[in-house]
């Protein structure tokens, strides 16, 4: 919100490091080695592990079909599922004991900064989808059923990614400031009922985040107009 | 007094922005379960619907909430 992050140390002077880049490092550290670890033990017949992480890919893959089509999610696919699973790992960082206390380790979605980057991302790859499906066509969407949509339209790009945001940061911060606050007033086991709920909407969040993605990237590269 | 003013100001934005989604949420909760226990075949797509639409609700409590906290800060 208004208050910035405490500056933990700052790379050549410019670059400041916040506890939320630590945790959003931590993640990027612990989703690169389960991904080497899969990667380097492949079987013919999976493992348990294996075989999870492999449920995992293909729920996913499931989920996007759904919405997209299979031609458009097997193209968009990494984009999209690497969203999801950053986001449902930052989401889940901010139940571990400790983060959010210290100065240290925070939850990288309660920030909204970090959710900022997330939707700029997005805009940028919307856009890139759109021209890249041919500039005719982009240019056309602005202007699909009559001329004067066009301001409605150009708005409406810019408001989509926006939301995206403040809906992620509103919902995590939220969850997260309602735990403080239960904390302050019975420190054992009443901040449990929330946490239990966070473990559901953290998932819903990140659920709701990729799946309206890609449905603004299906009607970004929709040919039919 | 002007922090009492302030804080019943954040005690309204929350519970006002609570209220109307939290009707529409209901009655299209209500409607999706009809649907779903008239066709049960097409639960998957009415799911995901239903999702993105409690979803696009939610957004406005959303917005609500982050008003009350930047008036509960200045208090």
């Amino acid at each position: 919100m208004g208050e910035g992050s405490k500056v933990i140390f700052s790379i050549f002077g410019i670059l400041d490091v916040t506890g939320e880049v630590v945790t959003m490092w931590i993640i990027l550290g612990v989703v690169t080695v389960l991904c080497l670890i899969v990667k380097c033990n492949l079987k013919e017949k999976p493992g348990k592990f294996q075989n999870m992480i492999e449920t995992g890919v293909e729920y996913l893959d499931n989920f996007f079909e759904g919405i997209l089509g299979r031609k458009k999610s097997r193209q968009y696919f990494t984009f999209l599922a690497s969203l999801f699973i950053f986001i449902i790992f930052a989401n889940y960082s901010g139940l571990i004991p400790g983060v959010g206390i210290t100065d240290y380790a925070k939850a990288p979605t309660a920030s909204l900064s970090v959710t900022a980057g997330f939707g700029l991302v997005t805009f940028i790859f919307l856009q890139y989808a759109g021209l890249k499906v041919g500039v005719k066509h982009y240019f056309k969407r602005f202007i699909s059923p009559m001329f004067f949509m066009l301001p409605l339209l150009l708005l409406d790009e810019f408001i989509k990614p926006a939301s995206l945001a403040l809906r992620l940061f509103g919902n995590v911060f939220g969850e997260e400031m309602v735990t403080e606050e239960l904390y302050h007033i019975f420190p054992i086991g009443v901040p449990v009922v929330m946490m239990v709920l966070s473990i559901l909407f953290c998932a819903l969040q990140a659920m709701v985040f990729t799946m309206l993605t890609s449905i603004y990237l299906d009607e970004a590269t929709e040919l039919e107009i | 007094m002007t922090s009492a003013i302030i804080a019943i100001a954040a005690a309204l934005a929350i519970a006002l922005s609570t209220l109307g989604p939290g009707i529409a949420q209901g009655m299209t909760a209500k409607s999706a379960m009809e649907s779903i226990a008239r066709q049960p075949d097409a639960a998957k797509d009415i799911r995901s619907t239903l999702i993105i639409s409690l979803a696009l609700m939610e957004a406005l409590t959303i917005y609500g909430l982050l008003i009350a906290f930047m008036l509960v800060a200045k208090v």
